[in-house]
């Protein structure tokens, strides 16, 4: 392999570099931005996480898997990932083979940065060429296999049902632009290696071409203007990256190890937030995942679009789509990269300044008396379906726990739904009047069977000393240890995983074995991480109860798919929801427990 | 032969249409789902405004319709058209061929347990309307107590509440509670009455009367603002939470006893039963009227009539007025 143009330049490379110089200076200056708007202690505990071997052992393994594998994207969605991966993990392949080839046939142009794209341009084939048979085997076989994905790219473009997709996010005129130019990169690429094959040498994919054209032309073809069109196409899309989806791909790589170091969105407009934004790929998942999706006018409320409206800086619609979301988790579930629909929806919020700020620090609530084991704090919503509380109360009676209903005479708010609103001091006020009420009661345990409490306990509470358990942790506990028998029943029961207990808190096994101890259990079309919403979140600020009941009948359809005698839940918000529109029995995990122990 | 007209419903429209077809020389052929005619109606015990009983009104409109055709307890296939004339399938095989349909298929009354709530089937003295009905006419119900010093009556239970998917007024429920109130009164001279009210929508004729009469000789206390939890003591009692949004502050109450005034919500069977007439519904799950104000017994198919709370809630005066129209509709309709 020897250099076949001395000077070792062309000027068709010049787009390619402009292109290059342009997306590197825009991505480094982005992100000593983005790392100075972050918060003085955030930054340290940045910096200090990448000098951390462990963390940034596992940077290096996020990054990889994720970016360049995708291996989430194909746990999710096989025929998405090979797609993904295939342009992600070939065109990198290209890129450390070109610099391969550069080091070790031409070591002289080590440091021209558009050698190793353009290497088959530059190289003529010489008699050492036999050493780099392999090279080209493997360059043929990474472009193969980026071409692939573009084809499969090209066919979803065209039919994404045949990818499982219902709905895809609709792309903004750049985004247009940016997809073309990348369709386009490769097979240009093809084409110019192709037509220069009988020179530069090549393998099973560049050599039949230039074979083929010269049988059928007679004459060798003018490689330049494939050449230039490939630098062209290389230079459009890395102008316009920054401005459009593919963004995702540097700015993951600063979102991998950012969250890594333990971050969290403090401002939607700055630092964490911002790399988030970024980082979404507008591939449109968390469209047919989003609950509203039941109707077509709130389609355009999921996150991939707030994400795009925040990186256009559209207030109105910002503020709509922030408002809307149940905040149920699904996005956020389901999503590639991670990013974090609700939290940016509240920090949103919570950049609000309201007139009126209520002051909840003086509100009296009744004082539990004290002396119990086992406080139970059974919040407003459940003071709205009695037979839930009645039922756990009856279930502590027969498992002999000492206990004391401490909200029987009407309590505090948990803060959770002040906290869903992004009013953030109000909450803060809740949290400390029950904080006082909790551990002035000397319990051990904190029992709630509200999932929406549950969370909030967990997450904003500092309950030194106490344990806090939902109901179908504690009942799946009294049942393990003996202290409940419970005796099965004959209905086929189908549970439903509230958001705030299933993905807000990783509660999915408990009431499960539960129930399958009360009756046989059966499936729902989504479950776990997956379930759907059942519509009367508190969340959402903004939705109308026709748009709910929407999203109710909708989630109840998929609850039932395996017709099942009863509808089980653990909360009573999906409960009082579910049993507005429901065609059979839904129950509380309470209820049900209550009566197979009879 | 005399043209005969199918009657799906045997409440007080389905009654009194059929007397009137008699009267006039038809042969009324009345379909009921349930065993006894009288629907609704028959299971109240006084009417207002007179006091009336109620079983008087559904007695007369029995002996009116003596020689009619009546199949109870028997449901509808289907009802299709042939050529002029339309063709009712009932669920016990019998095809009854008539020249006009009447549909006075009525209302069904809010199932209050969806209002969870107020408790209604979880807590032991929480009732419904209908209930007190038919205890005051000498049904057993351990869920009246003996002599109860407090009692409470919730109105619009499932009506104008767009969680409970019912936006429609029931019309009735204002004055029901206030008639139920004072005869309450009357029994338990003692009681304390609480009555938890929207708006008194009390439009008919001698009902403000009513509403006057409980303040000022009865002593029964409304209060404006509607029950947001019921609760159930230690010793079985109610303590309900509320707000007097007249004064502005919440409060709380212990009860002996809470009544839910729940109200009229359409037919569930409404889609089925005109789904082989394709006449659609109304956005409000009833019936489709031709035309609200001039054609409120009329549908928008040849032959097919409306009468009473299948269009929408009405009260008895209306219902029977309904009928009326109704037959003298068909009878224009038959005579062409």
């Amino acid at each position: 392999m020897t250099d076949r143009i001395a000077s070792g330049f062309h000027p068709f490379v010049l787009p390619f570099l402009v292109g290059m110089l342009f997306v590197l200076s825009y991505c480094l200056i982005g992100m000593v931005r983005i790392l100075f708007q972050l918060p003085r202690e955030d930054r340290r505990r940045f910096y200090l996480s990448l000098i951390n071997p462990k963390t940034a052992l596992k940077n290096v393994k996020d990054i990889f898997l994720n970016c360049l594998i995708h291996v989430r994207l194909w746990k999710r969605n096989p025929l998405l990932g090979y797609m993904h991966s295939s342009i992600a993990f070939g065109w990198f392949m290209l890129i450390v083979l070109g610099h391969l080839e550069v080091f070790l046939f031409v070591p002289g142009r080590a440091k021209l940065l558009y050698y190793p794209i353009f290497f088959n341009y530059f190289v003529a084939e010489s008699d050492t060429t036999l050493k780099g048979a392999l090279l080209f085997f493997l360059m043929d076989f990474f472009l193969l296999m980026v071409l692939s994905g573009i084809a499969l790219a090209v066919i979803k473009r065209v039919r994404s049902r045949l990818f499982g997709m219902r709905h895809t996010t609709r792309s903004s005129a750049l985004d247009l632009v940016g997809m073309y130019a990348l369709w386009l990169i490769f097979p240009l690429r093809l084409l110019a290696e192709s037509l220069t094959a009988h020179i530069s040498g090549g393998s099973f994919l560049t050599l039949p071409p230039n074979w083929l054209a010269l049988r059928i032309f007679g004459y060798e073809i003018h490689m330049l203007p494939a050449w230039w069109a490939y630098s062209a196409a290389l230079c459009v899309f890395m102008c316009v990256l920054p401005f459009t989806r593919y963004m995702h791909i540097p700015a993951e790589m600063l979102l991998i190890p950012l969250r890594n170091a333990g971050l969290k969105i403090r401002n939607i407009h700055k630092g964490f937030a911002k790399v988030e934004v970024l980082s979404c790929p507008g591939c449109g998942v968390c469209i047919d995942a989003c609950p509203m999706s039941a109707s077509r006018a709130n389609l355009k409320n999921c996150t991939v679009y707030l994400n795009r409206q925040l990186r256009r800086g559209n207030k109105r619609r910002i503020n709509q789509i922030s408002d809307k979301c149940l905040l149920c988790g699904k996005c956020e579930a389901v999503c590639q990269v991670g990013v974090q629909g609700p939290e940016l929806r509240v920090a949103h919020r919570s950049s609000r300044r309201y007139g009126i700020n209520q002051d909840y620090s003086n509100v009296v609530p009744s004082v539990p008396q004290g002396g119990h084991k086992l406080l139970y704090f059974s919040g407003c919503m459940t003071q709205l379906t009695p037979r839930i509380s009645k039922a756990v109360i009856s279930v502590l009676d027969k498992a002999g726990v000492d206990y004391e209903w401490m909200d029987k005479e009407g309590g505090l708010c948990c803060g959770r739904p002040m906290m869903m609103a992004g009013r953030k001091e109000q909450a803060e006020q809740l949290v400390r009047g029950n904080t006082r009420l909790i551990l002035g009661s000397g319990a051990d345990i904190l029992l709630v069977n509200c999932p929406i409490c549950y969370r909030i306990f967990k997450e904003e509470y500092d309950l030194p000393g106490v344990r806090i358990v939902h109901h179908a942790e504690f009942f799946d506990e009294l049942a393990a240890s003996g202290a409940l028998t419970m005796a099965p029943g004959k209905e086929n029961i189908c549970y439903h995983d509230p958001c705030e207990l299933g993905r807000g808190c990783g509660v999915y096994e408990e009431p499960r074995r539960l129930l399958s101890q009360c009756g046989g259990l059966v499936k729902a079309g989504h479950e776990k991480s997956e379930s759907i919403c059942c519509g009367g979140s508190l969340g959402s600020l903004t939705l109308s109860y026709s748009e709910r009941e929407a999203i109710t009948r909708n989630s109840y359809a998929d609850l039932v798919v395996s017709d099942p005698d009863l509808v089980a839940t653990a909360c009573p918000l999906c409960l009082a929801t579910f049993s507005r529109y429901a065609d059979r029995p839904v129950r509380d995990l309470a209820e049900i427990v209550d009566k197979a122990t009879d | 032969m005399k043209p005969a007209v199918a009657i799906i419903g045997g409440g007080i429209a389905g009654m009194e249409a059929a007397r009137q077809l008699l009267l006039l020389g038809y042969t009324p052929i009345m379909i009921e789902k349930s065993d006894h005619l009288g629907g609704h109606v028959g299971e109240w015990h006084c009417l207002f405004p007179d006091m009336s009983p109620a079983a008087d009104l559904v007695e007369n409109l029995k002996n009116g319709i003596k020689g009619a055709t009546v199949f109870l307890e028997t449901g509808i296939a289907f009802i299709n058209r042939i050529r002029d004339t339309y063709n009712v399938m009932l669920d016990n095989g019998i095809s009854i061929p008539c020249q006009a349909v009447l549909f006075a298929t009525g209302y069904e009354l809010f199932d209050a347990a969806k209002k969870e709530e107020y408790g209604y089937g979880i807590y032991n003295h929480v009732v419904t309307n209908r209930d007190l009905e038919l205890w005051f006419g000498g049904r057993e119900d351990a869920r009246f107590p003996a002599k109860p010093s407090t009692i409470g009556f919730v109105h619009c239970v499932g009506s104008r509440d767009i969680k409970a998917g019912n936006m429609q007024c029931s019309k009735v429920c204002c004055m029901t509670a206030i008639k139920q109130a004072i005869e309450m009164k009357e029994k338990f001279p003692k009681a304390e009455i609480y009555c938890f009210y929207m708006d008194l929508r009390l439009f008919g004729k001698k009902y403000e009367d009513f509403y006057i009469k409980a303040q000022r000789d009865h002593g029964i206390h409304f209060i404006r603002g509607r029950v947001s939890e019921v609760g159930e003591n230690y010793d079985g009692t109610l303590q309900i939470k509320a707000e007097d949004t007249l004064n502005g502050k919440p409060l709380k109450l212990n009860l002996d006893l809470l009544v839910l005034m729940a109200g009229m919500v359409c037919g569930k069977d409404n889609a089925k039963l005109t789904a082989g007439l394709r006449m659609g519904l109304d956005t409000d799950g009833f019936l489709r009227s031709r035309d609200n104000i001039y054609g409120v017994t009329d549908s928008n198919r040849r032959g097919v009539f409306f009468a009473g709370a299948c269009t929408g809630t009405k009260t008895i005066p209306e219902t029977i007025s309904e009928a009326r129209a109704a037959v003298l509709g068909i009878h224009n309709y038959l005579m062409k």
